[in-house]
């Protein structure tokens, strides 16, 4: 019988504590590219690596941003929201977006943490800079505001909540750190398209390398016009804010001209001009047409697409190669093995992108606006639609423009809409069978 | 054979098989480390209010009876507890294989032995089912007989509020609706929430006074209080409902009827608004 010994069973506790406790090197932590767009585009390596150093130039990385003073944001604030989670000697926390934000936007703000693929509706993706709950104008960019009034009351029925516990100073850190993340990412994009439209091979044959350090004309453009573009856009969302016509605001009313607003708001609803019933369906219960996709999500399809075409592509190439003489094969062979890679490229790129889902229209009879229920939030979004999805607007464009509906049928229109949850269902027009078409 | 068999002289092995002196040492070194643990456990509740993480505040009026019947429960518990680690831990000292070269004598079964910590136990539970039935009834059966001051409906992860507006009825056009944790309810007086789940379980804590009701998808649960105390206070979810149950946090602030009456009308004129002043859309 061999002989035990106690310390033999503490070592091996401590070797089990260890294994469990985990002492392994955390991963570092970078920003990555945005491979949907360089696989779609079909960007050289040497420019991948070259659009990186010059992204990481410009914004810097997770753990330490910079930022240029172009771009008008406050780096005091980025620099308390970005990096790793801890606590300074005055108690002031600092990571804040990776503690609150990142296990489901992502440490890119493209949606896609590891949070994401449970939640429906999917996390923001920033890079597009567009949001969809806004005061302003579609097209334009939300207003730091609007940023902060997401931030503060979440998105009623999403898994968005709201941060409105923490101190202001950290909500107002983390709206800096979603704009800086944006903006990053529509410079990505931007960079991406200037490679492909502008850069490529030169009179040598060789490529003309991404270099704005050395290259003072590169510089300007990616400087004034490119960044230029994106920062004006943000910076005059301000003026993109929809105020509604203060004479047209319909005050003070009495029950039966409520009744009578709700009344014309019905008929707006189910009827051709607002055809509102088209999607939010014949019982406002969002159960119209489901089967559109909002802007995200659609990227993803065309992506999908594009990599179901691709083996196609190579079996019609590779079917013509037969009628071709040698020197024409030759270069078709190149053309096939650049193919393949890039069906390669885009199966990898499509394992990393969420499944599609449908924009489901909302149900009205919830009474749950993510966008804000007060009068005024639901007027926006019958004015100018909601960004990025099929919702369209009945007020005009632009500022100034006409529109389908009058600011007085907008406003009969979000009475009608408010008065929806205490309706009773089967009181709404059914949509009439034609029998005469039907026979 | 179990880890410890070779320490058990029987009638089989009458010899123990280790070389005495060290072994003993071990087992009784294992009998001090099995006392630690009743002892730590004890040391956790004396000295855990010097640290802050005993009761927090109580602000409600049936606060005090639940706060008895939870010391009642502790101390008999507690003295039970003592006990019986110390009878525990006299046997694993007293018995051990080095100082009793006796073979060990089974014994199987006492008649008295086995009724007496039957009985005992029994009255023991029995006592405290009678004793708790008037706590229960007053938290969970003695629903006032008012109108509900808010609904609260849990979501994956947030706490949403709907307060009645002036017609004091629920699901009407005057609701006012809040998303941002911030839940206000007035002291002095009698208070009945209505709980309800949007999609999983959850469970609505509020520590400061004395209440927690889970939330099952598919009923409303009521809650009821008379708060003492005007303050801002926890409020948490106490049901894991998924990965961000840590983030359901929320405030609960009392104040007078009079404030909160014009907390509500503030909250209700901003929420009707249709328009804002262009600085601050």
């Amino acid at each position: 019988m061999t002989k035990h010994h106690p310390t033999s069973e503490w070592i091996a506790l401590v070797a089990v504590l260890l294994v469990v406790g985990g002492c392994g090197q955390s991963e570092q932590v970078v920003f990555r590219l945005n491979m949907r767009e360089v696989v779609s585009n079909q960007i050289e390596p040497q420019y991948q690596q070259q659009i990186v150093n010059v992204i990481e130039a410009m914004f810097g990385t997770p753990d330490g941003p910079s930022v240029m003073p172009e771009m008008k944001l406050d780096i005091k604030h980025l620099k308390f929201a970005a990096g790793p989670v801890w606590d300074d000697q005055a108690g002031r926390r600092h990571g804040l977006y990776r503690k609150h934000c990142a296990h489901c936007h992502g440490i890119n703000g493209d949606g896609r943490g590891p949070t994401a693929l449970f939640l429906d509706p999917y996390p923001r993706d920033y890079r597009p800079a567009v949001f969809k709950f806004k005061s302003t104008y579609n097209p334009a960019r939300p207003t730091t505001n609007d940023l902060h009034r997401t931030l503060m009351n979440g998105v009623p029925g999403t898994a968005m909540p709201s941060f409105a516990l923490l101190p202001p100073a950290e909500v107002a850190a983390l709206v800096e750190y979603v704009k800086y993340l944006s903006m990053r990412g529509q410079m990505e994009t931007a960079l991406i398209g200037y490679v492909f439209d502008e850069l490529g091979e030169g009179d040598d044959g060789n490529l003309i390398p991404l270099d704005p350090v050395n290259d003072s004309e590169q510089r300007n453009v990616i400087v004034d016009e490119l960044l230029g573009d994106i920062v004006t856009g943000w910076e005059e969302a301000p003026e993109q804010v929809i105020h509604p016509d203060p004479d047209a605001i319909p005050v003070d009313k009495s029950s039966a001209q409520w009744a009578a607003s709700v009344d014309k708001g019905r008929t707006l609803f189910y009827g051709t001009k607002a055809n509102c019933v088209k999607c939010h369906g014949p019982t406002g219960l969002g159960d119209g047409q489901q089967d559109d996709y909002n802007i995200w999500n659609k990227a993803v399809m065309t992506f999908e697409e594009a990599t179901d075409s691709l083996p196609n592509q190579i079996k019609t190439t590779r079917a013509s190669m037969k009628k071709m003489d040698k020197e024409q094969t030759v270069a078709t062979k190149e053309d096939l093995v650049l193919l393949h890679r890039s069906l390669t490229d885009h199966r990898e790129v499509l394992e990393e992108l969420l499944p599609p889902r449908n924009a489901i229209p909302r149900n009205l009879r919830q009474g749950m606006f993510r966008g804000g229920r007060r009068p005024l939030d639901i007027y926006r979004k019958v004015y100018t639609g909601i960004a990025g999805t099929p919702m369209p607007g009945g007020g005009p464009v632009t500022p100034g423009a006409k529109g389908t509906l009058s600011d007085e049928e907008i406003w009969q229109l979000v009475d009608y809409v408010r008065s929806l949850p205490f309706e009773p269902a089967s009181q709404p027009t059914r949509l009439r069978i034609n029998y005469d078409v039907l026979n | 054979m179990f880890y410890g068999s070779r320490w058990i002289r029987t009638p089989e092995n009458p010899k123990l098989n280790v070389p005495p002196g060290e072994d003993a040492a071990v087992n009784r070194f294992w009998c001090i480390v099995f006392l630690l643990v009743p002892i730590l456990g004890v040391a956790t509740f004396i000295v855990a209010p010097y640290y802050n993480i005993w009761f927090p505040r109580d602000v409600s009026t049936h606060g005090v009876t639940i706060d008895n019947l939870f010391m009642f429960i502790l101390w008999l518990t507690g003295i039970l507890f003592i006990g019986t680690e110390w009878a525990l831990f006299q046997f694993t000292w007293k018995y051990d294989a080095e100082r009793n070269p006796e073979p060990v004598k089974f014994s199987h079964g006492e008649h008295t032995l086995e009724v007496v910590w039957t009985i005992v136990p029994a009255v023991i539970l029995l006592f405290i089912a009678i004793y708790q039935m008037d706590a229960w009834a007053a938290a969970k059966m003695r629903k006032p007989n008012i109108r509900p001051t808010a609904e609260i409906a849990g979501r994956q992860f947030n706490w949403d509020v709907r307060y009645p507006g002036a017609d004091q009825q629920l699901h009407t056009l005057d609701d006012i609706v809040r998303y941002d944790g911030n839940i206000h309810l007035p002291m002095g007086e009698d208070v009945l929430l209505v709980i309800k789940s949007q999609d999983v379980l959850h469970s609505f804590f509020l520590p400061n006074l004395r209440l927690k009701q889970d939330v099952i998808p598919g009923m409303e649960q009521a809650m009821w209080f008379y708060a003492k105390d005007t303050g801002k206070f926890d409020v948490v979810c106490a049901e894991l409902c998924g990965w961000g149950h840590y983030k359901m946090k929320a405030r609960l602030t009392l104040q007078t009827r009079s404030e909160f009456d014009k907390w509500l009308a503030e909250t209700y004129k901003a929420e009707q608004a249709m328009k804002v002043a262009t600085v601050d859309q």
